[in-house]
């Protein structure tokens, strides 16, 4: 192969627009772009003068897998800047809806997105005659996170009971009760698709970046920490510093910024692997043994291992979910999730928390009147679009050796971009 | 499911959005494979990886129209379709992107600093409603869409029954579930002015409504105003909610 070039024009089954640009000539990988091509919306700009009750809900449209995220994390952002003290009901209704994204994040990037490409299809729709148990399955699983979503936040995308200091609504005892019983239901099909991306299998490669996650001392935080980990390097940093620990630059082919960590230069990888790498030790019991059954283990660089991540978390997510309805239900949580009183003052603060692809942070400048003066907002995969590029050419240069050929590479490249469930929109916004 | 000729051809195109209204679209895991079962989706951006085809039943547009390059596909598709449906808040009055309407030049050095990159520089425009762009024969509204309204528009497209939309406002629905008024609490809320047809879910989980489904052509803004000063609500502050999805008509302009 003197030269091959590989160009694929809007990447399919990934959220939001990209096209892959791959030039390899005598045996080198000569160009290597991930070219982010989603329109800029310019949600920083935007919401500069809005009130900042309005804010959570305009940043909750960065995204319509992960709005919860969005939302949460802004009202974190805000309630940081007002100094406002939650109920821990609160806390754990504001869990259980990071969870439902999470779930139904995961069930979607899994089978809708990842799977058809082991499965020798185009799209998710074949499953349903070549395998329907598994397709029925699958949809249960995508179905119970937006249940969750809506029982708690009042529909599947964009929540709208969440807002500053609390919740404007929840459903009753009986309605938490239902909702454990379905999680309890699902962990057995969960299990079951840890082992099915185990045996898809992957190519043996390892990424040269970094793993970026939240830690906490005896916890596998999604929310209320502001201890962020570079897993590789082995130090934390305060979330409140996002801005000076992780530095963001501008290239001409990606219309999102891309990010490495000030201190040392490294492109990163945000995901639910950071996660795992990060917080092994307090996985569920139920979600470490799957994982190390599919031979998941710390320290675990190979990003293909992602999808087995998700599917670990899936397990881990159903678990905790179940737990926290039962003691919604059982009224373990002090106070109600009536949202409090607060005082409107100006300030900067940052929202941190682990969206379903892996950390997100948003940072908010208020004036006293509480109006946005600025807004900074740094997804996952804004964050990973730099490590992706270098583990695609990582990658090409080992199929190249192998004298692969293009079709075989491009499919390949897809996959791994595939894996880290890449959500184009929210990295532009 | 065999394919055949005279399965209609749908086709779903993304333009500037969250995507939460396709999302939401394989939402109805139950209904999913009835919907889908009738139509031959053959590029469905989300889902699959086919080219668009050269004639089509229905074009289902999501998003703004905020790129040059989506204006030539939201051209070419109302060529090549028979029935052009809009879904969401961004496609019908260009929706959150629209927030980026006012002010518009400008917005992107504050966000990328001095240096915009070419991708972003060398295509975007301001952004539009697909209604600005083309011709428009259906939309379904709200952010994010119901799923299932959706399903009902699209049974509309296929079979050519007529587009008639509801024009009364939101207030009436409301009123209905007889949950109490927020202007009765002095705190702003947009049902006065917003297009019926949601069944006032906002407000039924005790949050004001933002206007998502966008302005009722029954709408009286000037009397709406009035109530609200009555009700002790900055009307500065009402008609600043107004713009979250441009029912100051910016994004409004039709063809």
């Amino acid at each position: 192969m003197s030269r091959a070039e590989i160009k694929v024009d809007h990447i399919a089954r990934v959220e939001g627009h990209g096209d892959i640009h791959l030039v390899v000539e005598d045996g080198r990988v000569q160009t290597c772009e991930l070219r982010v091509t989603e329109a800029a919306r310019l949600f920083e700009s935007m919401v500069k003068g809005r009130p900042y009750h309005e804010v959570p809900y305009i940043a909750s449209r960065v995204c319509g897998i992960c709005s919860a995220s969005h939302t949460v994390t802004d009202i974190l952002a805000i309630e940081r800047i007002f100094g406002v003290r939650t109920t821990d009901r609160t806390h754990a209704l504001r869990e259980l809806l990071v969870y439902g994204s999470f779930l139904q994040n995961h069930a979607t990037h899994l089978f809708v997105f990842a799977a058809p490409d082991f499965l020798g299809h185009k799209s998710v729709f074949p499953l349903a005659e070549s395998n329907p148990a598994l397709f029925e399955n699958a949809l249960r699983m995508k179905a119970l996170g937006n249940e969750l979503c809506t029982r708690i936040g009042g529909r599947s995308i964009h929540p709208i009971t969440a807002v500053v200091g609390g919740f404007t609504d929840e459903v009753s005892r009986e309605d938490y009760l239902q909702l454990a019983d379905k999680m309890d239901a699902m962990v057995g099909f969960a299990k079951d698709c840890v082992d099915l991306f185990d045996d898809f299998g992957a190519v043996s490669m390892q990424t040269e970046g970094d793993m970026l996650a939240m830690v906490e001392p005896g916890r596998y935080p999604v929310i209320g920490s502001d201890a962020a980990r570079f897993v590789r390097a082995g130090y934390e940093f305060d979330a409140q510093d996002e801005e000076a620990e992780i530095e963001e630059y501008a290239i001409d082919h990606s219309a999102a910024f891309l990010s490495r960590a000030a201190r040392t230069g490294s492109s990163f990888m945000a995901s639910a692997l950071s996660r795992i790498n990060a917080s092994w030790d307090n996985l569920t019991e139920q979600a470490r043994f799957a994982a190390a059954k599919a031979g998941l283990r710390p320290d675990e660089f190979n990003p293909y291992a992602n999808n087995i991540a998700q599917a670990v978390e899936l397990v881990d997510v159903l678990v905790r979910c179940a737990d926290l309805c039962r003691r919604l239900a059982a009224d373990e949580f002090e106070g109600s999730s009536e949202p409090v009183a607060f005082e409107v003052r100006a300030g900067v603060g940052v929202g941190f928390s682990e969206a379903p692809r892996g950390s997100l942070f948003h940072k908010l400048e208020l004036d006293g009147d509480g109006r946005v003066v600025q807004a900074g907002i740094i997804t996952p995969t804004a964050m990973n679009i730099a490590n992706i590029e270098r583990d695609m050419r990582t990658l090409a240069e080992l199929l190249v050796e192998q004298d692969r050929t293009p079709e075989d590479i491009q499919l390949e490249v897809e996959k791994l971009v595939r894996a880290y469930d890449p959500c184009l929109s929210c990295s532009v916004h | 499911m065999a394919k055949s000729a005279n399965i209609p051809r749908v086709v779903l195109v993304g333009l500037a959005s969250c995507f939460g209204c396709q999302i939401n679209i394989t939402n109805v895991e139950k209904h999913l494979m009835e919907v889908l079962g009738q139509i031959d989706m053959r590029y469905w951006q989300l889902t699959s990886s086919d080219p668009m085809p050269e004639r089509m039943d229905v074009a289902v547009i999501e998003g703004a129209v905020t790129t040059q390059e989506a204006k030539d596909t939201v051209e070419r598709l109302r060529e090549r379709a028979d029935v052009v449906v809009t879904i969401g808040a961004c496609a019908n009055t260009a929706g959150i992107p629209g927030l980026a309407l006012r002010g518009y030049d400008g917005r992107q050095q504050e966000v990328y600093g001095s240096h915009v990159p070419s991708l972003v520089e060398d295509d975007a425009i301001a952004p539009q409603a697909v209604h600005g762009v083309i011709e428009v024969d259906y939309e379904v509204a709200c952010c994010p869409i119901d799923a299932l309204d959706f399903v009902r528009t699209l049974q509309s497209a296929l079979y050519g029954s007529n587009a008639y939309r509801r024009t009364s406002t939101l207030c009436g629905e409301c009123k209905r579930n007889e949950r109490g008024c927020f202007f009765g609490r002095e705190t702003l809320c947009l049902g006065l002015v917003t297009r019926s047809g949601c069944g006032a879910k906002c407000p039924n989980l005790g949050r004001p409504c933002n206007g998502c489904a966008g302005l009722s052509p029954d709408a009286n803004v000037e009397s709406a105003r009035k109530a609200a000063e009555r009700s002790n609500i900055d009307v500065a502050a009402f008609d600043g909610a107004l713009e979250i999805f441009n029912m100051t008509g910016l994004g409004e302009q039709r063809v």
